[in-house]
């Protein structure tokens, strides 16, 4: 497909033209942490970490949102529809996980073809998204997008997929609608050939900045069959069970919906929940199916590298380490999926 | 022999005198800033134990979480000195047996607040860290930077005067008692010296950032009742939305249930992602329960905790205005 | 789009208590919208959300049958909150209601079988549900048996019903209570015992359990016993759910969720899901 290349110093100009059609969203710092933030001019944009502190996720399913308000009238849905959203700047960490999570608030795979169960909240503002992707030139030495086929230069659920070459951004559209914006945009002119050739050289070098990942193939399986082993114990005991890991996680989507009113007035709002809290599948009767750290900390693995993809045929999990960056007692996840491997072997 | 190595030959001998089930400890984290939380149960672990201005984590927290893991176990556990105050409180609250529990001292120079050290490197990723015990020295892809080590030191470092365990069975090396700290207060006064707008706004800005992951809680030594006040449904105390009003009173209602109980140890400060100063609230009351009580947490293992005492004597102003 | 997320008003029609405590209530809901109500299809099995604005939602499986076209029955115990405060419900109040949610019994494949119904305590409302749906076309099917089990014989909900069907000879009812009582002429034991003795041939049959964690778990092993296969064998789970529609993420027991998955499912699923007792 086409390439195009935008000078920075017109990077405003491309920004202003895109919040025209759109609210554009790109990495931002708030009181000193990095995520994404509606921006109206590119001088905004923060873009000095690889890894957003907030992933992505928030932009399409934030923390508290309100479902429907209610009073003596009756009930009102929260409005769904919104301007249409641009995001700028997207990893392909995060650009994955919004891939990953449609199919949970899409129709459950279970349902395929059933709208009723359709996530309205997620579906209309991310339907009608335009996601433009960042290329990771320097991949940390926490990420791992690598162990389950990602990569730096993915392009995976981007509409247009950007280079930062220097002086100048290398966009190539991906999808029918980066295509149609990047047809409808006038602030860049086509690429050169030995843009081209630098786009793929500095693909190879952040390819081959990567550690190389151990082998993950069968670990679905594996992890069934490790189900009631007192692995588990092990690994679970450092865990304080706090939610750092499912809150900074892009693909974590697990909430609560909680009513907020007085009298007859209020809201149902829904609001992140974590598999880490002990409440999280407390029954009115007191019982707990989870009550065990192991338990929980079993759960949150297995939905990640065994039911997702059971369910969707891939990882729920895109290797962005922000929760190996965010544990407090450095409960690191790929050591977790090392000793899984390690441990079904001394099994065998 | 150097204090690590002291620290390792004790677990192993606490284990093969079979004084202890289990040993807590440190050991190297897999990432440069962080240790990361050990439980040895067998001599050829003890190896892997360390500690140094990475083992920011209090682990007198295993000894209150949910899972009780070690209600009937002999355990062994390695503390700063804001540690075993924890561990004394735990013990004054009835959580963890005396006979129980071997608490070893390991002589602290302080932890460092990832925080600070994102700060130096300018969000740059630190891919390894030296400290000479003066000097702290960071490297990354493209930099290289050195810097005395109270610059990346946690708050509640700066302004601790009980580095060494108080109350220990053993102590790696020669305990300090109080040390002289003139910063002791400095940050609280600085606080308090601003307008009550002033002090409403820097509050407010550091408590918009919460999540409401619930991480400080769950680091927390002190914090381990059965179902927490934010938990409860029924009457539901508190929203948990990110809103500041949810968020605030969130924090408040936890401040103030650790008044007389929080032992200044930074461990929530260091865990949240949010990089909150939850310090600050924290120790302003510990101040207030000094000033009050003249009740320090955790120090005094024949003592009781400010909140669970009465004495007539009280300076009671505060019920009168 | 369709918004699944918003609850459907519905209004209390009666209100009856089903033990002595009180503490256990069936209500019988009406639309308040009647184009909601043409469009409301369900089957026996299934459950609905049920709001009480201001507290929150509880999911309770459906009591009606869908041959009963005029309300839907909830019977609702009291634990929680939410519960609580459907207790406090009088006569045309307006409750929220979102569903149906879920899948349910095999009632196709039930056509021409024997119909084994295993329940225990108040989780017998989906099975009532199911029996009327099946006495309601009673030629459809061979021979209905039904074991209902309690603590004690205030325990059992539809006490009026339990006579009248106590009373047909096209169905076998055995009631049975854990601890002998005075007065007491059904049989007494608890629920896999009973379902041992009196269980009809597993030849063309199918069994239905439902009931608590505890009766299921030690009901299903002596069917096994008893012969029947596992792909006859249907149970119906519980877990804490809030969506009800498998965006949530907390009822699953390991793949599946219990609230679209499930709640029903056969024992050959059960075997290969891990935590599912």
């Amino acid at each position: 497909m086409k390439m195009v290349r935008l000078d920075k110093q017109k990077f405003n100009d491309f920004i202003r033209e895109l919040s025209v059609e759109y609210s554009v969203y790109a990495p931002g710092k708030v009181s000193g942490k990095t995520g994404f933030i509606p921006v109206e001019s590119g001088d905004e944009i923060d873009f000095t970490s690889t890894v957003t502190d907030m992933s992505a996720k928030s932009i399409f399913f934030p923390h508290s949102e309100v479902l429907f308000e209610y009073d003596e009238d009756g009930i009102r849905a929260a409005q769904t529809s919104h301007r249409p959203i641009a995001v700028w700047g997207m990893r392909s960490c995060d650009a994955r996980s919004l891939v990953m999570l449609d199919r949970v608030f899409g129709s459950a795979v279970q349902m395929p073809e059933d709208e009723k169960f359709q996530d309205p909240y997620w579906k209309e503002k991310y339907n009608t998204s335009l996601i433009f992707g960042c290329a990771c030139n320097e991949p940390l030495s926490t990420c791992f997008c690598n162990w389950f086929g990602g990569g730096p230069y993915n392009n995976d659920g981007m509409d247009v997929s950007v280079v930062d070459a220097g002086d100048v951004y290398l966009m190539e559209p991906v999808s029918e609608k980066g295509t149609d914006i990047i047809g409808k945009l006038s602030c860049y002119k086509d690429a050169a050939e030995e843009d081209k050739a630098l786009a793929a050289k500095l693909a190879s070098d952040a390819d081959s900045m990567m550690i190389a990942p151990p082998d993950t193939d069968g670990l679905g399986e594996r992890l069934t069959a490790l189900f009631d082993e007192a692995v588990w114990e092990e690994i679970s005991a450092k865990c304080v069970n706090c939610g750092a890991c499912t809150f900074s996680c892009p693909t974590c989507h697990c909430f609560d919906m909680q009513d907020e009113g007085k009298g007859s007035r209020g809201k149902r709002v829904r609001i992140w929940d974590s598999c880490m809290f002990p409440i999280f599948t407390m029954e009115a009767s007191g019982h707990n199916p989870r009550a065990l750290s192991s338990a929980r900390v079993r759960q949150r693995v297995m939905h990640k590298y065994s039911y997702y993809p059971e369910n969707y045929g891939e990882t729920l999990c895109t290797g962005c380490g922000r929760c190996v960056m965010v544990c407090p007692v450095n409960l690191d996840i790929r050591e977790v999926l090392k000793r899984i491997n390690v441990y079904n072997e001394q099994e065998k | 022999m150097s204090m690590v190595n002291n620290l390792r030959k004790t677990i192993k001998e606490l284990l093969a005198e079979k004084k202890i089930d289990l040993f807590i400890v440190w050991e190297k984290g897999s990432l440069p800033l962080s240790a990361t939380p050990l439980f040895i149960t067998s001599e050829d672990e003890a190896d892997r134990a360390v500690f140094d201005i990475t083992c920011g984590n209090n682990l007198s927290v295993y000894f209150t979480k949910d899972r009780k893991q070690f209600s009937d176990k002999k355990v062994g556990i390695a503390v700063k000195g804001c540690d075993a105050r924890s561990v004394v409180l735990n013990i004054l609250e009835k959580q963890i047996d005396r006979r129980n529990v071997v608490i070893t001292g390991v002589p602290c120079h302080g932890v460092l607040d990832k925080k600070k050290v994102l700060d130096k490197t300018d969000g740059r990723e630190v891919l390894e860290m030296i400290d000479d015990g003066d000097t702290v020295t960071l490297k990354g892809k493209g930099y290289e930077l050195s810097f005395d080590r109270s610059e990346i030191l946690s708050s509640s470092c700066l302004a601790c005067i009980y580095p060494d365990a108080q109350e220990c069975d053993i102590f790696i090396g020669d305990a300090r008692a109080e040390i002289p700290n003139e910063n002791r207060l400095k940050e609280i006064k600085e606080f308090e010296a601003l307008s009550s707008s002033e002090r409403w706004a820097n509050t407010r800005a550091e408590y918009e950032k919460c999540i409401r992951c619930y991480a400080c809680r769950n680091v927390c030594p002190s914090c381990y009742c059965n179902v927490c006040f934010v938990d409860q449904n029924d009457p539901g105390w508190i929203g948990n939305t990110c809103e500041f009003t949810d968020s605030m009173i969130f924090h408040i209602i936890r401040n103030l249930h650790v008044a007389g109980r929080c032992v200044e140890c930074g461990a929530c400060e260091r865990a949240c992602p949010m990089d909150i100063n939850l310090l600050q609230l924290n120790r302003k009351v510990a101040m207030e329960v000094k000033d009050r009580f003249g009740d320090i947490a955790g120090l005094d293992i024949n003592g009781k905790p400010a909140m669970a005492d009465f004495r007539e004597d009280e300076k009671q102003d505060f019920i009168m205005g | 789009m369709a918004n699944s997320y918003i609850p459907l008003q519905m209004k209390v029609q009666r209100i009856e208590a089903e033990d002595p405590d009180r503490t256990l209530r069936t209500y019988d809901l009406t639309f308040v919208n009647e184009s909601e109500k043409e469009a409301f299809k369900y089957l026996p099995g299934q459950f609905c959300e049920i709001s009480i604005l201001g507290k929150g939602e509880s999911p309770f499986g459906i009591a009606s049958s869908p041959t009963e076209p005029d309300y839907l029955r909830f019977t609702v115990n009291r634990t929680g909150s939410v519960t609580s405060d459907i207790h406090y419900l009088r006569n045309g109040d307006i409750v929220g209601m979102r569903g149906p949610l879920g899948n349910w019994y095999p009632v196709d494949d039930m056509k021409g079988m024997n119909v084994l119904i295993v329940g225990g305590g108040f989780a017998f409302t989906t099975l009532r549900s199911l029996l009327i749906y099946l006495l309601d076309s009673r030629d459809d099917y061979k021979d209905i048996t039904v074991i209902y089990g309690a603590r004690n014989p205030d325990l059992f909900i539809y006490k009026d019903e339990i006579a009248i069907w106590k009373q047909r000879d096209d169905i076998q009812f055995h009631l049975t209570i854990d601890k002998p009582v005075d007065g007491w002429n059904e049989k007494t034991g608890f629920v896999p015992t009973v379902t041992q003795e009196v269980a009809p041939s597993p030849e063309d049959t199918l069994a239905i359990v439902c009931g608590p964690p505890v009766m299921i778990k030690y009901t299903l092993p002596v069917l096994t016993e008893l012969g029947f296969p596992d792909e006859r064998i249907f149970t119906s789970l519980e877990r804490r759910m809030k969506c009800g529609i498998g965006k949530c993420g907390r009822c699953n027991i390991g793949s599946k969720y219990i609230c679209i998955d499930g709640p029903v499912f056969s024992m050959a699923e059960l075997k290969n899901i891990p935590e599912a007792f």
